[in-house]
């Protein structure tokens, strides 16, 4: 037996030494890019994002088949729930998909710093740039080179009303800040619960409270404070951002100011426990994204003349319009014609109107959930409620970005979403639990 | 417990504090049939309120199950089972229930047959460091075992190479097979991950069968490969059906190392990675995820009741003594 | 269907290979006895090819299917000589012949990308000095007492230092004639060190047949396990010393671990001082002052303890396990951070999972219904981590108050509260209360006459919070509800996910509700092996069933109890799924395992994240190794 060991060991050692003579430069099988270059024919692109529900992620990838037919193409799409996990460790395990779709800039400028994703080709960016609002860009770039395209558009300063109750109360739609909350007060004078708010959403539970956060620091501070807000140079300790907190936990607290009463803010689901009482107009407003069409009663009628209708969250005066919004925006990992060529279809009306027609049919052509703000959409292919949306969206003067979505994680969706629950719950105050929040800042 | 209860009563008390006696003293039969209740009432909870609506699952606790129908809304209705399984966009349940097999099948049998030689290596032939290589192995149960996940990744999907010192070659002991999104890289994961605990386990069985088996089989003539495949598989069969119980819950379960395997090639992904994701991005549809819930659960329970009766004597050998 | 087929064949496939694989081998050193030439003669095409293949993996050769197909061809012939030849000139001229054969093959069919550009002297000096290993190791066998011809390990040193010397080493860039030169040689050095070997005799080829075993049967677990556990885990040590983000990663010492353990979020300490102004401390305090008292004062007067005075029953046990219970979770809401609630978890956890697995294991032990009411215990086991997530969420649900509550727990509480504020509802409520502590009342005073002190303990124990829930009910009121500043009562559900510190637990509840099934098998297994003679004898002593049960039973069951209580401390360190899916660690209540994961993958630090691993890693250790010491002491026992 020890000498037929030896051979082994001695083959062994000569098969693997032996396989040392192969060079690193390579095997000579270089890649070759197709027949010049300018042919998809064949090719495969695969997306990976994070939305993974079955509706959205089936419109995604319809929209996707529709290029990759015409292309002769194939584009496989995946969403998945811990998307933000998976594409850390697909990146760093050296198996990223060929075109990722973040739901947060700061990843993709994060990404774009560590150099996983590449510098937007300038061909796809010439296209791209011109069909969306000024800045969109720039919120994916680092210094003046730009690495996404946005895919998709969330709009989040949208109040949502029971028509009924407005009319029946002759209230008007507000038009500052200052007539919100006077309507606000009027209403609880009247014996009408203005508000519906609930901030619970399980491990992300007080994310509702940081959306009110950015949004109302966006109308009372203005957008230059909020940017230095979002790069920690106003702190979350500073009197001015406590004073925007306070001045958001005194609407919600004062007595019949909202409908979840008791201090039950954070027990209460974000939109899942909105949806009736806003029809049944035990409370008259509900502030949230446009996704909450999705959470309404079934059978619901939207728009000024149906049983909910929406407005535009006031700004502190009518000269401007700031606007939050969020969305998706995809990045390409792969340097390949066929990466983008799909990149710049993805930036494009193209995409998002054959999304849109996927997504709405599936939703029985009521809502469908999906906006963008690309500027050259058929707007026909919308509702009037979600078309109304868009105009609020190229309307915006300034667009600003969920700030959430750009801080470091562990404030982002750690300490902003635990502290301001402690902060809404009463079991801190605005002062403690901020102060909480800038000390999770990462120091750098 | 009652022989005493007996005893007292056989003293002749008043009839009716006897019977209260009684009463009293079987409250632990009781509480036995308390605490399956408790237990119960969580999945209990979840099959009825797969059978509700959208809206009565959020109006109402799964107990008003039976008012439903008078509020107007419909009950039993299987139309979220409908949904989950073959909804009108996208591929549905059935797929993914496929893939899950596919993992589990493979990644419960293999793992058990490289166990079960190893266990019978380190049980019944003799050599030079075998204790310390099998307790170096066992300890291996005590690795958190997210950390093999990235570089196991990228050695699906670059291969290994490592460069020679001195001479700077580079040499790739694993080739690049491109596994990663493909099934077999989480076999291979989940076999790995599994030989610790399926050896300790298997060890503890085979090392307590009776020595004068292997002593006689030895004057028989037989070799190891003989033994193992004749004597020791057959008299394992318990230790393996509770190991394949567990392993295939395990792999069944599994989320976390087949999302970071499988990733981005949604064809292969398993149910549990589907079903997590049928709430969508914001939970508007999160009265489907007890259906869906509860149709990942249904197979492990089959097979963790079809295999049960091996269970406890696989699993309690070398750990009860008797 | 046709994925249904697809996958069937699959799984076959990959079942079926991996068995021919191992019977295969096993099946071919079985030969060695009796058909050696052909065991030879396999093994010599399978190393051949074997080689070839790695070159073939390295993109070393051209043609790489036909050339590792003719060098199998080759190698099998050279076996087949080994095995039937038994004359050294023959036998060393096929292994020169063969090897050098496949040196040619090896030459011609080389990628022109790895032709060397020989060094002669380079040759020479690699050639002398790997002849010199060679050497040497046949030297250093010998002191070590073992016999061997020189001339095998003297030439496959050479081989090897060829090897070096004339490939390696050399730059490439050379021609193909040189290449040949070199791989001739070195097949041919090969080739000599096999066939310079004497024939085997059949007592060195039944110990081919035997001593192969131990590899081939162990061979496959550690290559899988070395390569999904060993390397990573030494990659993590490594990662552990650097900081940066993973493309640019740079020592820096300790620092990660000094980090872990002076950060607030990961062990708090500062507010200790509330273990002592809490409540639950005083409770704690009292019930094991009761249960060491009334344990001395039967243990004195009964002399029924373990030689301890003191004794050990339901009551006395039951008081001084919950008042340490008690002790614990009221250290643990107070001292805070990742690492107190991963200790909180393993001290929740245990206590319930085995308490309530014994429990249930005596109660159904050969009760009626007694397989029902196990396999209803032991399902939660087959229900994924996540999918338990999900379940229990729905049970922990929290509505608004003038919703009504969806969750159970919140459902139950909401409508105590509704019936302590009904001026009715409590006094009915008040007055059940009433009967139920005069039956506990009764209950021990037949206890005691009869003298089973544990029922009286046991009863005297339970009446307290029937007093305490009269007091509440009368009292200040009981369940969820607060009164508004304008007087009404208004339902106030618990959020039981996001409160903290207590939300902790509500997650431990989980994990508990799935692990004490486990607990209950193994526990109940254990009982029924207890010998009848043993429960017979303490019978016949006096003891009363449960005498018997804590002095028979329990102490026969002890090393069961062990092997539960190790086997979930590694469990409960390591839990990932639950406070992921539940809270993803906000709220107060991360764990280790997902501290982890977020530091290493949401947030990229890979260095502190590895740290947070190690210290998981080490944290277990401990407890493996107890484990695995008496398991051994059994074994020899």
């Amino acid at each position: 037996m020890k000498r037929l060991r030896n051979v082994f060991i001695l083959l062994a050692i000569f098969a693997l030494v032996g396989a040392a003579c192969a060079s690193d430069e390579g095997d000579g099988t270089t890649t070759t890019t197709g027949d010049g270059g300018s042919s998809l024919e064949g090719t495969t692109v695969t997306v990976f994002s994070s939305e993974d529900g079955p509706v959205e992620a089936a419109a995604i990838q319809a929209a996707l088949d529709v290029f990759a037919e015409a292309n002769g193409m194939t584009i496989t799409h995946t969403g998945a729930r811990d998307f933000s996990d998976q594409i850390n460790a697909q990146a760093v395990g050296g198996n990223p998909p060929d075109i990722a779709m973040f739901p947060q800039p700061g990843k993709v400028i994060d990404f774009a710093n560590q150099g996983y994703i590449l510098p937007l080709d300038p061909a796809v960016e010439a296209v791209v740039r011109p069909q969306w609002p000024a800045g969109t860009l720039e919120t994916y770039s680092v210094g003046d080179t730009a690495y996404a395209v946005q895919v998709k558009t969330d709009l989040k300063s949208i109040v949502w009303y029971n028509t009924e109750v407005f009319a029946n109360g002759g209230y008007e739609i507000p038009t500052t800040l200052d007539e919100l909350f006077a309507l606000s007060d009027q209403m609880i004078a009247d014996g009408q619960t203005p508000w519906c708010v609930g901030i619970e959403s399980g491990p992300a539970t007080g994310w509702v409270f940081t959306d009110w956060m950015e949004d109302m620091m966006l109308r009372v501070e203005g957008p230059e404070a909020y940017d230095e807000w979002l790069s920690n140079d106003l702190k979350f300790d500073d009197p001015r951002v406590i004073a925007v907190a306070e001045k958001i936990l005194d609407l919600w607290n004062k007595p019949g100011a909202v409908y979840a009463a008791g201090g039950s803010i954070a027990a209460t689901a974000h939109s899942a426990d909105h949806g009736e009482p806003l029809v049944a107009g035990t409370c008259a407003m509900v502030r949230q994204a446009s996704f909450f069409a999705a959470f309404l009663p079934e059978g619901t009628s939207t728009g000024p003349d149906g049983q909910v209708g929406t407005f535009y969250f006031p700004a502190a005066d009518t000269s401007s319009s700031p606007t939050l919004t969020a969305g998706n925006s995809a990045a390409a990992f792969r340097d390949a014609p066929e990466v983008w060529a799909v990149m710049e279809y993805l930036g494009s009306a193209e995409y998002a109107e054959n999304r849109q027609k996927a997504q709405r049919e599936d939703q029985g052509g009521d809502s469908s959930g999906f906006l963008t703000a690309n500027l050259n959409v058929d707007l026909s292919l919308w509702n009037d409620l979600e078309a109304g949306f868009i105009a609020i969206l190229a309307a915006a003067d300034p667009a600003r970005f969920d700030g959430s979505d750009f801080m470091p994680a562990a404030v982002g969706s750690g300490a902003f979403w635990t502290e301001g629950t402690s902060a809404v719950n009463g079991d801190k105050s605005v002062a403690d639990a901020f102060a909480a929040i800038q000390a999770a800042w990462p120091e750098e | 417990m009652t022989a005493t209860a007996d005893r007292i009563s056989s003293t002749g008390r008043r009839p009716l504090g006897n019977r209260i006696y009684k009463f009293l003293r079987s409250i632990p039969t009781w509480a036995l049939w308390f605490i399956v209740i408790l237990w119960t009432i969580p999945t209990f909870s979840l099959f009825v309120n797969s059978l509700r609506t959208r809206d009565a699952q959020r109006n109402s606790g799964f107990w008003s199950a039976f008012a439903d129908n008078a509020n107007g809304y419909h009950f039993p209705t299987l139309d979220n089972y409908r949904e989950v399984l073959f909804p009108d966009t996208g591929a549905g349940l059935w797929n993914a229930l496929l893939n899950s097999a596919s993992i589990a099948i493979v990644a419960t049998i293999i793992p058990i047959a490289i166990a079960a030689f190893a266990a019978y290596a380190f049980a019944w032939i003799d050599f030079r460091g075998r204790e310390w290589l099998f307790i170096g192995t066992v300890a291996l149960l005590a690795v958190p075992t997210q950390v093999s996940l990235i570089p196991l990744l990228s050695a699906y999907t670059n291969g290994v190479a490592w460069t020679l010192p001195i001479v700077h070659r580079t040499i790739t002991i694993f080739p690049d097979l491109n596994l990663s999104g493909s099934i077999p890289a989480v076999w291979l994961t989940h076999t790995g991950f599994a030989l610790p605990f399926a050896i300790f386990l298997l060890h503890n069985y085979i090392a307590s069968l009776p020595k004068d088996l292997f002593e006689s089989a030895a004057i028989d003539g037989a070799n190891h490969f003989t033994v193992f495949w004749r004597l020791v598989l057959p008299l394992s069969v318990p230790v393996l059906a509770a190991f394949a119980i567990f392993q295939f819950l395990w792999t069944w379960n599994d989320y976390l190392i087949a999302l970071t395997m499988i990733g981005g090639n949604r064809g292969a992904l398993p149910a549990t990675i589907v079903v997590a994701s049928i709430a969508g991005e914001f939970g508007a549809r999160e009265h489907l995820l007890t259906a869906g819930a509860f149709v990942i659960t249904v197979v492990p329970l089959i097979v963790f009741f079809a295999l049960q009766r091996f269970f406890v004597t696989g699993i309690t050998a070398g750990s009860v003594k008797g | 269907m046709g994925r249904l087929g697809v996958t069937i064949v699959g799984i076959v496939a990959a079942v079926g290979l991996s068995a021919l694989v191992f019977i295969g081998i096993n099946k071919l050193f079985d030969l060695t006895e009796k058909w050696y030439a052909v065991f030879t003669t396999v093994v010599g095409a399978l190393l051949a090819a074997g080689v070839f293949g790695v070159l073939w993996g390295n993109r070393m050769i051209v043609t790489p299917v036909a050339v590792t197909l003719i060098a199998a061809v080759l190698g099998g012939a050279i076996g087949f000589g080994m095995g039937v030849m038994a004359r050294p000139m023959l036998r060393l001229a096929v292994g020169i012949g063969g090897g050098a054969a496949l040196g040619v093959l090896l030459g011609v069919m080389a990628r022109s990308s790895t032709w060397p550009s020989i060094d002669p002297v380079a040759a020479v000096v690699g050639l002398v000095i790997g002849a010199g290993v060679g050497a040497l190791v046949w030297f250093l066998a010998r002191i070590g007492g073992r016999r061997a011809p020189v001339a095998p390990k003297l030439l496959s040193g050479a081989a090897v230092g060829w090897l070096f010397g004339a490939w390696l080493a050399a730059g490439s860039g050379g021609t193909q004639a040189e290449t040949v030169i070199v791989s001739v040689v070195l097949g041919g050095l090969i080739g000599a060190s096999i066939g310079v070997r004497p024939v085997s005799t059949t007592l060195t080829r039944a110990q081919t047949a035997s001593g192969s075993r131990k590899y081939i049967f162990i061979g496959p677990a550690l290559l899988f396990v070395v390569a999904t556990l060993v390397i990573p885990l030494v990659r993590t040590i490594w990662l552990g010393f650097q900081t940066g983000a993973p493309r640019e990663l740079r020592w820096t010492g300790l620092t990660n671990y000094s980090d872990i353990f002076t950060d607030p979020t990961i062990i708090d300490t500062s507010n200790w001082t509330a273990i002592f102004g809490s409540r639950l401390t005083w409770i704690a305090a009292v019930l094991i002052l009761i249960g060491l008292g009334i344990g001395l004062w039967l243990g004195r007067s009964g002399g029924t303890g373990l030689g301890t005075g003191f004794a050990t029953s339901a009551g006395t046990l039951t008081l001084l396990a919950g008042g340490v219970m008690l002790l614990g979770f009221s250290v643990f809401v107070s001292i805070r951070g990742t690492i107190a609630n991963n200790l909180w978890w393993i001290w929740a956890v245990i206590i319930f999972s085995v308490a309530l697995g014994l429990a249930v294991a005596v109660l159904a032990d050969r009760s009626r219904g007694e397989n029902i009411a196990k396999a209803m215990i032991f399902l939660p086991m087959a229900i994924s981590f996540v999918g338990a997530s999900i379940i229990w969420r729905l049970m922990y649900v929290a509505r608004p108050p003038r919703n009504p509550q969806t969750g159970v727990f919140n459902a139950i509480w909401v409508q105590i509260g509704v019936l302590s504020n009904s001026d009715t509802a409590s006094v009915l409520l008040s007055m059940m209360f009433f009967l139920a502590i005069l039956a506990l009342l009764y209950l021990a005073w037949r206890a005691w006459n009869a003298g089973t002190y544990s029922i009286v303990a046991g009863s005297l124990a339970l009446m307290v919070p029937f007093i305490w829930l009269i007091y509440r009910f009368l009292g200040p009121g009981l369940g969820g509800f607060t009164t508004s500043a304008a007087g009404d009562v208004v339902a106030d559900p618990v959020l039981f996910i996001q409160e903290a510190p207590w939300n902790n637990f509500w997650m431990m509840v989980v994990l508990i509700w799935i692990q004490t099934g486990f607990a209950m098998v193994i526990f109940s297994a254990a009982i029924k092996a207890v010998p009848e003679e043993l429960i017979e004898a303490a019978r016949i002593d006096g003891a009363t069933e449960s005498q018997a049960f804590w002095r028979v039973t329990i102490p026969q069951i002890l090393p069961t109890i062990g092997v539960v209580v190790t086997t979930l401390i590694v469990t409960v360190l390591k839990v990932f799924d639950i406070p992921k899916v539940m809270t993803n660690g906000n709220f107060d209540t991360q764990v280790l395992a997902n501290e982890m994961w977020e530091r290493a993958f949401t947030q990229l630090n890979f260095g502190l994240g590895s740290a947070v691993a190690v210290v998981l890693f080490v944290a277990v250790l401990p407890v493996m190794y107890i484990n695995i010491r008496r398991m051994q002491r059994e074994r020899l026992g």
